[in-house]
């Protein structure tokens, strides 16, 4: 198990390594240039000299990688074009955000998406798993920002039960130690903003985690009827185990690998997906962030957030993969 | 039981006929894949079409329809009513069937061919080749394909077809990692070893004998891919990085400015959405009929 995650670490270094190789390049490939991106696209020819001598951009391009380096090293992305502030800065308190939409999107597509399909794999064939196939496929071919509008149109405009924009009511006054709104909240001990920002939450959330639930759902559907026609599943049913211990025993807990599989990889899908849904319900996350760094050629902030969003990918992989080994006792015990 | 008592007895046989004939009977009998069929048949005729069925041009505006700041819903002269500069919904929508399939069919060619050289290359030399390729798919797999695509339109600048290049390349590893299977799985197959064995040459046994056998996942996958294609290329479009002449009735482009007019005009965000889910269905449900068709472990399952 312990050679199994270093294996998986020695095998991160090479895509970090190239990750950081290609966005090196990808700067350098930008319109301007790095000096112009840095200054901005009415910088004069004396200030983009003197920011590629500050930043060694005269140099060999080997040594100007090396340097890039160590200052990805120190986590430094350079400053924001358009606010003046470290990027580090900003991205401390946009991530939060995301990753509170990503969670509770999460959250909603397992919740749901799990006992989906566990129901409509013991109904096979029956009225519910031929709804639960067409609404998952009518989830995976729906776009997130259209769902998104949907719901919003719904829920906050016709019915106007929950709000339409943005992450907590202006009128609340809230410190944000750690930027997770609920986290603020349940720190200030305010159950009025905690509740306000759940609200807040709830049709982002359920905006981007639909396609993840119909997906989760297809695949423990399949995983659990694949399960259901094993021989040890016969053979506990033979031995007169009850259905409820046999299906949490035997069916879902093998059926739980491939579920965790698909689920880790929804986390890309959950981070893209997130600069969609942002966008739709305002939500001052690493999506609207890098929108808006598009738009005003901030391309600090793009390198910063790209770089920082793919290592998160990375990492939440790896995680995948070993909690996989962890479930998977034919690798666990090895 | 004696073999006296076995009766005889006449069994329907189907001759094989060559695996695609096969799988199309298949589909035939696949009610989702053949509604898949309808939707993507209907879906290219308007894009062909367009010009012809529709009842206005899409960039004529006709601003006197522009009743109190926002636009008249569906009527019978308007059928899907009107946007906020006073153009038709309708014909737009048909116009944009033309953007919508262009750039999915040129951004799925482009993914498919550059990760079919790759991960045929790789998966036939294997060795250094097929490491080094293979390690570049998995960094560009590394960053998840929305933020790839808005990367590469960061270096190339907003437009039809910097996103086609875009979401191409966010296909690419994908294909490559498919093929690369596909052709190692090929490779160790008798009749290749035949083929080596009396002297084809290397290139010709790539392309006559493995290629052709390892094409039937790439096929089902290429659907699939343009549906996302669709997906991913609207998408760009609803966050501005799309054609840059705002009147271009890209379907995408064309949902971005409606969330201010959601609560006034609901139908500009609705219509166009609905556009994209159904053409975006279609191919799904071939894609899924296709995969069912081809696939030799679910052949023979109801």
């Amino acid at each position: 198990m312990l050679r199994f995650v270093v294996r998986r670490l020695i095998l991160l270094l090479p895509i970090l390594i190239g990750l950081s190789l290609l966005v090196f390049l990808w700067i350098r490939a930008l319109p301007g240039g790095p000096a112009q991106a840095l200054l901005g696209e009415r910088a004069t020819p004396q200030a983009i000299a003197q920011i590629e001598h500050e930043y060694g951009l005269d140099k060999p391009v080997y040594v100007q990688y090396l340097r890039y380096m160590q200052t990805l090293g120190r986590f430094d992305f350079g400053q924001s074009v358009t606010t003046r502030r470290d990027v580090t800065t900003e991205l401390k308190q946009k991530f939060p955000a995301t990753v509170e939409l990503a969670f509770g999107a999460m959250l909603f597509s397992i919740v749901f998406g799990i006992p989906l399909g566990f129901f409509a794999a013991k109904r096979y064939g029956g009225a519910f798993d031929n709804i639960s196939l067409v609404a998952s496929l009518l989830g995976v071919s729906i776009p997130v920002f259209f769902l998104g509008i949907i719901l919003k149109y719904v829920f906050a405009i016709r019915l106007g039960l929950l709000p339409t924009v943005g992450r907590i009511d202006v009128l609340i006054d809230l410190e944000h130690p750690t930027n997770f709104y609920l986290l603020d909240a349940l720190i200030a001990g305010d159950i009025h903003a905690f509740f306000d920002v759940l609200k807040h939450l709830i049709l982002p959330a359920v905006a981007l985690g639909s396609i993840p639930l119909a997906i989760i759902a297809r695949i423990t559907r399949a995983a659990v009827l694949d399960v259901q026609n094993e021989d040890y599943v016969r053979t506990a049913r033979a031995k007169g185990m009850s259905p409820g211990i046999v299906d949490r025993r035997h069916v879902l807990r093998n059926a739980l690998l491939p579920i965790v599989t698909v689920i880790g990889l929804q986390v890309g899908f959950l981070l893209a997906g997130a600069v969609l849904t942002e966008t739709v319900f305002a939500w001052p996350g690493i999506g609207t962030w890098l929108v808006d760094a598009i738009e005003s050629r901030n391309y600090p902030v793009l390198q910063g957030g790209i770089l920082f969003v793919a290592l998160v990918f990375v990492l939440v992989n790896l995680i995948v993969d070993v909690s996989y080994a962890f479930l998977n006792p034919r690798i666990r015990l090895s | 039981m004696s073999i006296a008592e076995l009766e005889s007895r006449e069994i329907q046989l189907e001759a094989p006929q060559g695996l695609w004939s096969d799988a199309w009977h298949r589909v035939r009998r696949n009610p989702g894949a053949l509604i898949g069929f309808g939707l993507v048949t209907m879906f290219v005729l308007v894009a062909l079409l367009a010009p012809w069925l529709a009842p206005y041009g899409p960039r004529q505006q006709n601003l006197s329809l522009i009743r109190e700041g926002c636009c008249p819903g569906p009527s019978r002269d308007y059928l899907f009513g009107v946007d906020a500069l006073g153009r038709d919904e309708f014909t737009r929508i048909l116009f944009g069937a033309r953007y919508s399939l262009l750039i999915g069919v040129v951004s799925v060619a482009v993914g498919l061919s550059a990760g079919l050289v790759l991960g045929a290359i790789a998966g036939y030399f294997s060795g250094l080749v097929d490491s080094v390729i293979m390690r570049l798919m998995d960094i560009m797999l590394a960053i998840p394909g929305l933020l790839l695509a808005i990367g590469i339109v960061a270096m190339l600048g907003p437009g039809i077809f910097q996103i086609m290049i875009a979401v191409g390349v966010v296909n690419i590893p994908v294909f490559a990692r498919l093929l690369r299977g596909a052709v190692l799985a090929q490779r160790v197959n008798d009749f290749v070893l035949a083929a080596r064995s009396i002297g084809v040459p290397r290139r010709t046994i790539l392309m006559s004998h493995i290629l052709p056998n390892a094409i039937s996942p790439v096929i089902v996958q290429g659907t699939l891919a343009l549906a996302t294609a669709i997906i991913d290329v609207a998408g760009l479009g609803f966050l501005g990085l799309g054609p840059q002449d705002p009147a271009t009735p890209e379907w995408g482009t064309m949902l971005t400015g409606t969330i201010r007019y959601l609560q006034t005009a609901p139908h500009l965000a609705i219509i166009p959405g609905v556009a994209i889910v159904v053409s975006v269905l279609g191919f799904n449900l071939i894609g899924d009929g296709l995969r069912e068709a081809l696939d030799p472990k679910l052949r023979g399952r109801a």
